[in-house]
């Protein structure tokens, strides 16, 4: 009895492992697959670098690194202005949802269920209706072509309060005694924002800063609209997604393999060290809605 | 009721009727009554707020809201060789619904600079003190520490979505279209015809192409959404599963997907899935097949495709989520189950999903509605293609809803139609939310979780 | 009280912000619109004055074009070539050395694009292919050819160039290259007999090897369509509106060009697409000049070109494959500073002049449209527009197309792609897609 338990134990034990191993050949796949492009070279004396029906390349090169570094494109520079961007918008936007979610969490004020309403309507729309007018918005400004990374930065924090939830949703889970306890000690709103939430929720506070941090490194659409061609100011994503898309690059597609590795690599390894507060504000935000 | 309606015109009554010389005078002058009282800060806001007001609207707003009716009706033209712009539609629409808000906003605060006044004269006839400047600005960091929170967050709301959408709204009640674009050609109001042409289903109108597209739409967001709920649940379950090693290995390369730019890798797999790409040349290759799969030209297969390269997307975020919760499964629950002779198969029936499913009802709405406009995954794999002769407007048979709208955007510089389309979209997101989000039962009471 | 403070800095950071920004574009355009009356008759006293400006200072005879900035947009293989051809220019020229001019990498297609979503943000001077120019034109994107050189590029430029340049009876812009056109690039060890599809995808068929040809853009498809004797063609007026369509799709020659698409997309050697740098094992391809050197990267020794093959239609009988003869163009948008117009002008007429038309394509390959160019050594000794030449006989010069009849195109590729129709639909269900596709092409006319 306890052996046959034992030995079906065992059996699904394997099972569990060789499903577990062919889902992870299936979830890496596209990623070995990109890394072995980016080393095969463009050049055609090393290799034909267009498209080809074979996986691994047959010499092994650094081709498509060294171009991207070499200055030939503006590829640094695109990079530096998603690194900007996303620095920034991650900080600002951290501190917008933080207040947003102070505020929403912990007073009681006229027009706060309205608000929390309306936003919730706002939210329905889709965002790519208004990119014409917020292109035209951001040229009033000046904040296009030459100036379209502060413009991304600012459209970004702009509306980001509306983000709120699971911010809100983790304030809510802080006892409201706390707060009682030192208001009547004399501490104003503020301190207490200050000295003791804010202190309390560095988990949230990191989740807000990774998502917002990550999002800016796939923004193609919008940021192709606000750059409005002018190379300086474009991100990798919308410099990049060129290469694959347009006729004008021919036999990129090495080179955006190098380039997407670039870009993954960094952000991947951030993840991979706050995954832990990703999960939990995740999971706290799938459980509070 | 008409005690409310009584109540918030009782100051501006009061003001004029039975108000001292300062108060009325603040009638006109806003913020008088409150600096003669020495209220410096209060003062000096509302008389800022009005010259600021009067100055937008002398040199900037009022022209604008003027040629609101008509959208402009000067002409571009050529003196020369020289090109003189006419009126711009688009900028008088744009700044003309913003001179309407701003106007609104101050008539609220001169409403709000009356109601003050009286206060500060009904608190000075009881005999008591008016609060001073410095307690004043010290309310903004207690009291009233929610409006200096919300300050800023708000505007920002207010003039980069609030504004932007109400534009666009208009914009659905205009002809702004290729052969009307600002700022060479003017446009203006057209009524109900972009409507009515969507939703009629004539030879001229599109009523045919957007039900199809809707329906794909609803399909795609409950295929997407169910099917990567319950495998992320079941791969979740069997990396909690007792007696799997490694389990932080396993949920870490399922997560790279979060941590990749999707425009990397769906790029990637677009090409891989392609006639002539690397699938379908191993493939042919080792002679499993004659000829290639067309993974993203036959409609039917690329919406499969779609939704199973959307599984490897969507499985790691529910595996996260799933892998929190079972955990706060008491253990016992299965003990006394499987005591009872429950098979693996019954407790996951009876204890597991009834769980999951109560806790992550919002979740489930939540992903449901992304999905209806999850632009990334479709316009990177097929950008709404394969397109067909019986779709009108350039529509495909994977696109969705967002993804017809922006390519009627950018590429067809339709933006009448985009905005019908646009709150098209809304109207179902807002529907479903609104069905389901009434029928969950973990959101009644928000004070309750506190 | 409590709203008073949120309330008063909300007004307070809009009306500050936005009368702040009032300053820039928005009041000077809604001012110039209040302002033309009064603009008008300064025009018409400008040229007096700097007539007399002129005459007061004769010895410095030139004119004064004031200083600003000029913008060019042109594809990213030619960015640095474009850049120094500006930087000799305007080293030769120095009454134009006030303008800073910068070269964007902005492609053909998202070049037009670009322009007609916000002109005035746009660029001054930009490359596009002919297919946008009417769009361009109505959206008030192109400026007309100065006067002064339009003589010089009608008679220095091949005539189809001139007429892909022109909209209604107007010059829009300067003819850049004239190998906007496709035929046939292939692998010798595999295509034996480059003269017929048939053979061609036999051969393919029988290496396992593939041949490419978009037969979903409105670009390549007219290949079929022109081929048996359908027409397709627009007229257009003077602001770049199409007034009547001249098509017969619908038509049993139409039909015959219809079958022939869907036996090519039933041949599994076939692959749909056009360019060479994302095809994978290639032995033919139909494609323009732009991408000969990645062809010649493909197939290394066996690279050959030749016309477009021939094919046997339903009907039984044989016919040439045909398709478009396209012209690259670079055009100048509108301007409200007229010196800066004249800048451009000369700019534009400088960079689609015939020697910079022959240096452009020593760098980059691309084929000329003008006429000296075309007759140098160095031109006529090219394998690729050689090839491009022998087609030349059997395309039609594209004119003007509206917008939506690309999408329509594509729209019918794909149908026959996905299956939608196929060999076994009948004549007159191939019939009826035709009528739809023509009856919509006609609609776009007014």
């Amino acid at each position: 009895m306890k052996t046959s338990y034992r030995r079906k134990q065992a059996t699904s034990n394997v099972l569990a492992h060789i499903l577990l191993v062919i889902i992870s050949i299936i979830w890496l796949f596209p990623f070995v697959g990109l890394v072995l492009t980016s080393f095969r070279s463009f050049d055609p004396k090393v290799e034909y670098g267009g498209m080809v029906d074979y996986l691994i390349p047959k010499t092994f090169s650094l081709d498509n690194y060294r171009f991207l570094f070499s200055g030939q494109t503006n590829f640094l520079r695109w990079y530096l202005n998603t690194i900007i961007i996303a620095v920034f918008v991650s900080l600002f936007q951290t501190i917008v949802v933080l207040c947003v979610s102070y505020a929403l969490s912990r007073m009681r004020f006229v027009g706060r269920t309205f608000l929390m309403r309306f936003w919730l309507i706002l939210g329905m729309f889709p965002g790519f209706l208004t990119m014409i007018c917020l292109y035209f918005l951001l040229k009033q400004f000046g904040l296009t072509q030459a100036g379209a990374v502060p413009g991304l930065i600012l459209v970004a924090v702009a509306s980001s309060g509306m983000g709120y939830y699971v911010c809100k949703g983790y304030f809510d889970t802080i006892p409201k005694a706390l707060d009682e306890a030192a208001r009547i000690d004399g501490a104003t709103r503020a301190r207490v924002f200050f000295t003791m939430t804010i202190p309390m929720s560095k988990p949230i506070i990191i989740y807000t800063a990774l998502v917002a941090f990550m999002a800016p490194w796939c923004d193609y659409v919008f940021a192709s609209y606000v750059a409005f061609g002018h190379d300086e100011s474009y991100n990798v994503a919308v410099a990049m997604t060129r290469w694959v898309w347009t006729n004008d690059y021919q036999a990129y597609f090495t080179r955006f393999c190098a380039g997407g590795i670039l870009v993954a690599v960094p952000v991947t390894i951030l993840f991979m060290c706050l995954q832990k507060y990703y999960v939990e504000g995740v999971t706290g935000g799938a459980v509070k809605g | 009721m008409g005690d409310r309606v009584k109540n918030t015109f009782a100051p501006i009554g009061f003001a004029v009727t039975k108000g001292d010389w300062k108060t009325k005078i603040s009638l006109v002058i806003l913020g008088f009554g409150q600096l003669l009282r020495g209220q410096i800060i209060k003062g000096l806001s509302f008389l800022l707020i009005e010259i600021g007001f009067i100055v937008y609207l002398v040199s900037f707003g009022a022209k604008y809201f003027a040629k609101l009716g008509t959208l402009g009706t000067v002409a571009t033209q050529k003196v020369g060789r020289k090109t003189v712009y006419g009126d711009n539609s688009f900028l008088i629409l744009l700044f003309g619904i913003l001179t309407l808000f701003v106007i609104a906003a101050f008539l609220l605060v001169w409403y709000l600079n009356i109601k003050d006044n009286m206060e500060a004269e009904e608190l000075l006839k009881k005999g008591k003190q008016l609060p001073s400047n410095k307690a004043v600005f010290a309310s903004l960091f207690d009291k009233h520490f929610d409006k200096t929170l919300l300050a800023l967050p708000v505007t920002g709301i207010f003039v980069f979505t609030v504004l932007p959408i109400l534009f666009m709204i208009c914009v659905a009640f205009t002809n702004y279209d290729k052969n009307h674009q600002a700022p060479t050609n003017l446009f203006t109001w057209v009524g109900f015809d972009n409507f009515n042409r969507l939703l009629s289903f004539g030879s001229s109108g599109i009523g045919r192409t957007f039900v199809q597209v809707l329906a794909w739409t609803l399909v795609w967001a409950l295929f997407a959404t169910f099917i990567d709920y319950f495998l992320g649940l079941a791969v979740a379950m069997l990396i909690n599963k007792k007696g799997v090693r490694c389990k932080q290995l396993w949920r870490t390369i399922l997560v790279l997907t979060i941590a990749v730019p999707q425009f990397v890798s769906l790029l990637y797999i677009m090409k891989f899935f392609a006639n002539d790409g690397l699938l379908n040349g191993y493939l042919l290759k080792w002679g499993v097949i004659s000829s290639p799969i067309q993974f993203w030209v036959n409609p039917t297969l690329a919406r499969i495709t779609i939704i199973v390269v959307n599984i490897w997307i969507g499985i790691p975020y529910m595996m996260l989520i799933a892998t929190g919760l079972l955990m706060n499964i008491p253990e016992d629950l299965y003990e006394s189950a499987r005591i009872d002779g429950a098979n693996g198969w019954q407790m996951f029936r009876s204890i597991t999903l009834p769980y999951i499913l109560f806790i992550t009802g919002p979740f489930l709405l939540t992903q449901f509605t992304n999905n209806l406009n999850n632009f990334n995954v479709i316009y990177l794999l097929t950008q709404g293609k394969p397109q067909s002769m019986s779709l009108k407007e350039n529509a495909g048979s994977t696109d969705l809803l967002v993804t017809w709208l922006y390519k009627m955007t950018v590429n067809d510089t339709n933006y009448c139609m985009a905005a019908v389309i646009g709150i098209m979209v809304f109207i179902v997101t807002a529907v479903v939310s609104l069905v389901v989000y009434n029928s969950l039962p973990s959101v009644k009471d928000e004070e309750g979780f506190q | 009280m409590k709203k008073k403070i949120l309330a008063s800095i909300l007004a307070a950071t809009m009306v500050l912000g936005l009368t702040a920004c009032g300053a820039s574009g928005a009041d000077a355009a809604a001012n110039t619109a209040a302002d033309t009356a009064a603009d008008s008759a300064e025009a018409a006293a400008e040229p007096a004055d700097t007539a007399s400006d002129a005459g007061a200072d004769a010895a410095a005879e030139a004119v004064d074009y004031g200083t600003g900035e000029i913008k060019v947009w042109v594809a990213d293989a030619v960015v640095d070539f474009t850049k120094s051809q500006i930087d000799t220019f305007i080293s030769n020229n120095p009454q134009f050395a006030g303008y800073t001019v910068t070269v964007e990498a902005v492609g053909e297609g998202d070049a037009a694009g670009n322009m007609i979503t916000d002109v005035q943000g746009g660029a001054d001077i930009y490359a596009f292919a002919q297919d946008q120019i009417a769009r361009l034109v109505s959206a008030g994107a192109l400026e007309t050819v100065n006067p002064e050189f339009e003589a010089d590029v009608k008679a220095n430029n091949d005539a189809g160039s001139i007429a892909a340049a022109t909209v209604g009876g107007q010059l829009y812009a300067y003819p850049l290259t004239s190998d906007n056109g496709y035929f046939l690039y292939y692998d010798k060890s595999v295509v034996t007999d480059p003269s017929s599809l048939e053979k061609i995808l036999a051969d393919c068929e029988a290496a396992g090897k593939n041949f490419y040809m978009e037969i979903n853009s409105g670009w390549y498809q007219t290949a079929f369509f022109f081929a048996t004797g359908c027409d397709l063609s627009y007229e257009t007026d003077d602001q770049g509106n199409f007034t009547k369509a001249n098509v017969s799709y619908a038509s049993d020659a139409g039909v015959v060009a219809l079958r022939k698409m869907i036996e090519l997309n039933g041949s599994k050697a076939f692959q749909n697409g056009s360019a060479a740098g994302e095809a994978t094992n290639v032995a033919a391809i139909v494609d323009g000049t732009w991408d000969s050197s990645t062809v010649k990267d493909l197939f290394g020794d066996n690279y050959a070109c030749a016309k477009l093959p021939t094919f046997e239609g339903s009907d039984g009988k044989t016919y040439q494959l045909s398709g478009f003869g396209g012209f690259k163009l670079l055009g100048v948008k509108p301007q409200d500073d007229e010196m800066k117009l004249e800048v451009c002008d000369a700019i534009a007429n400088y960079l689609a002049g015939g020697d910079v038309q022959l240096a452009r394509y020593n760098e980059v390959g691309w084929g000329p449209s003008n006429l000296s160019a075309q007759g140098s050594a160095e031109v006529k000794a090219d394998e690729a527009l050689s090839a491009l030449g022998q087609q030349l006989a059997f395309t039609v010069p594209q004119g003007q197309y509206p917008g939506d009849y690309w999408g329509l195109a594509t729209s019918l590729g794909d149908s026959v792609r996905n299956g939608e129709i196929s060999a076994s639909s009948s004549d007159s269900d191939l019939m009826s897609v035709l009528q739809e596709f023509q009856d919509t092409c006609v609609g776009y006319a007014q």
